[in-house]
């Protein structure tokens, strides 16, 4: 059986494959289905600084190949979670990558200082509504990610930062490189692309925030392109995600520049998801001789 | 909770648009009145799709849903011998104690079937008093699964079966003969569940409601069906629901 471990800002991951965040909550209700040790790691819910009701319903639709979603970080707040969910997490032996967000950058750089030492990986979701700079999301602009970046990394003595980027962008790659700028020590990406879904019958936007984040197996080549563009623009390491279903999958973003991947809306297609892709990435390195699932990471050839 | 592969015996049309879903899983599973099932419908389709288990018998299982989209268009046209997967038993269920003697089941549209397993798990041991409100007679499905209870009103909206009225007033007009339930346990769409909280609040019978909300994973995690509590905070109508005392949700 191949290798699947991988190495991830100075962590140690069982395999590549990680539960993203937003589909996997804190991980108890996917417990119930399987061990959730399994999994190379999961990215929480989002966590903001106080508890948060998020966006009213309906929060979901869905269109051929793809979802919808506009929840609006519905979570419990951080100090919830270091004291109710941080210690079972972690306790199931698989990496906690706790996912953060701010309204603005001091408040993501207070977030990130208490869970600095407790949690493996902060993973910095900077897609979220920015009320200081007018309304724009700091994700969008390469200078604010780069602001943002920083003031999260200087909250950070002991846990890697890990920035989430938004596809929703002008240049990934320029993006990529500011939060490296800004200090961050890995990327992930892609978060969702701003969508809309119309019941044409009521003549009304499904969801009740009008639009949502779209995900799932339809934007799949989008986000190997942009994981390719950012991986392709940076020395850090990417984790790379958009809509993969499958090993093959996952081994499409492998090659395409990553080092692990994530697994989001299939855990809703298939709530077993994540096990499966972990079986399959190690059955495909057994049919192809790859030793180390690692030697796929960037192994893609461009034709001439 | 387990995810199934099941095997489709049969899928008909019971009534204009709604059709009874028979699959059988590869072992018996126990189920409890109210609860349900997320089914994968296939194609191009991410989300499952949620229904309330009507009738489990051993590995038999029944559901009964209503086209309304692309997806139940497709999960409509499956047929004998199709595999699907399922994700069951989900959600907590309808729970009547024991000193509940007289229970009454309102039911508008769809929202029969979440009703048909509480029939079905109640009647031996309960008065059951069954109140079934319908759009029309093309709509009226199901009433062979109250045989068991005591009595059953079944209304459309005009009046082409039974009585013309809604099955919040058939309850109403059986309060005001005195025939008082112990409990109420509900389904419907909005505006019926509406009339039977202010209904309920005025006669001073408990009651219980199973919501219906567009769901992602069905279990609890995703935080995508949720419902506004009346003490502010929010419920997922898949793990904490679907069923809440009525004067729990905001409606």
């Amino acid at each position: 059986m191949a290798d699947l471990t991988v190495e991830l800002c100075g962590l140690r991951l069982k395999n590549p494959v990680i539960a993203a965040s937003g589909t996997f909550g804190f991980g108890r209700e996917f417990d119930e289905l399987y061990d959730i040790g399994l999994l190379g790691g999961v990215s929480t819910k989002g966590l903001t600084l106080e508890a948060r009701l998020g966006n009213p319903v309906p929060r979901i639709a869905e269109a051929r190949g793809v979802i919808l979603n506009a929840v609006g970080l519905q979570n419990p707040g951080v100090e919830h979670f270091i004291k109710y969910d941080l210690d079972w997490l972690k306790g199931k032996g698989t990496a906690v990558i706790a996912n953060v967000a701010g309204r603005t950058k001091e408040e993501y750089a207070d977030i990130c200082a208490r869970l600095d030492g407790l949690a493996d990986m902060i993973e910095l979701n900077i897609s979220c509504p920015n009320v200081k700079c007018g309304g724009m999301a700091f994700g969008i602009r390469p200078e604010s990610v780069e602001e943002v970046t920083r003031s999260a990394k200087s909250a950070l003595k002991k846990t890697p930062l890990m920035v989430k980027l938004s596809p929703n962008v002008e240049s990934i790659a320029a993006n990529a490189c500011a939060a490296e700028r800004g200090g961050a020590d890995a990327l992930s990406l892609v978060n969702t692309f701003t969508g809309m879904a119309i019941d044409i019958e009521r003549r009304k936007p499904i969801i009740a925030n009008n639009t949502g984040g779209v995900s799932g197996a339809g934007i799949r080549p989008i986000a190997v392109r942009m994981v390719f563009e950012a991986a392709n623009a940076v020395n850090i390491p990417v984790v790379g995600m958009g809509g993969i279903t499958c090993a093959e999958d996952a081994v499409e973003f492998l090659m395409a520049g990553a080092v692990a991947i994530q697994v989001g809306t299939a855990n809703f297609t298939d709530p077993l998801a994540c096990p499966k892709i972990i079986e399959g990435l190690g059955c495909w390195c057994d049919a192809h001789g790859v030793k180390k699932v690692s030697e796929l990471t960037g192994a893609l050839r461009l034709n001439g | 909770m387990k995810d199934y592969r099941a095997l489709v015996t049969s899928n008909r049309e019971i009534a204009e648009g709604i059709y009874e879903l028979v699959f059988v899983l590869p072992e018996p599973v126990a189920v409890r009145a109210g609860q349900f099932a997320e089914i994968s419908v296939g194609g191009a389709h991410l989300l499952r799709r949620p229904f309330a288990v009507c009738k489990a018998e051993g590995e038999k299982i029944t559901v009964c849903f209503q086209v309304r989209g692309e997806g139940t268009r497709r999960l409509a046209s499956v047929g004998a011998g199709e595999r699907l997967q399922v994700l069951m038993p989900l959600g907590n269920g309808f729970f009547v104690r024991p000193e509940e003697k007289k229970v009454a089941l309102v039911a508008g549209g769809v929202g029969i079937f979440p009703m048909i397993s509480v029939a079905r798990e109640y009647a031996a041991e309960k008065e059951l008093h069954a109140y079934l409100g319908f759009r029309n007679a093309a709509a009226v499905c199901g009433l062979d699964e109250f045989a068991g209870a005591k009595a059953v009103r079944a209304v459309t909206d005009d009046g082409s079966f039974g009585e013309k009225k809604n099955a919040v007033q058939g309850l109403e007009t059986d309060l005001q003969a005195g025939i008082r339930p112990d409990v109420v346990l509900a389904c419907g769409p909005l505006p019926m569940l509406r009339a039977l909280k202010s209904t309920l609040e005025k006669a001073g019978i408990p009651g219980y409601v199973s919501l219906e909300e567009r769901m992602g994973c069905g279990i609890g995690a995703c935080l995508v069906c949720v419902c506004n509590l009346t003490n502010g905070e929010h419920a997922r109508v898949c793990k904490d629901g679907p069923v809440f005392p009525i004067g729990d949700v905001e409606l």
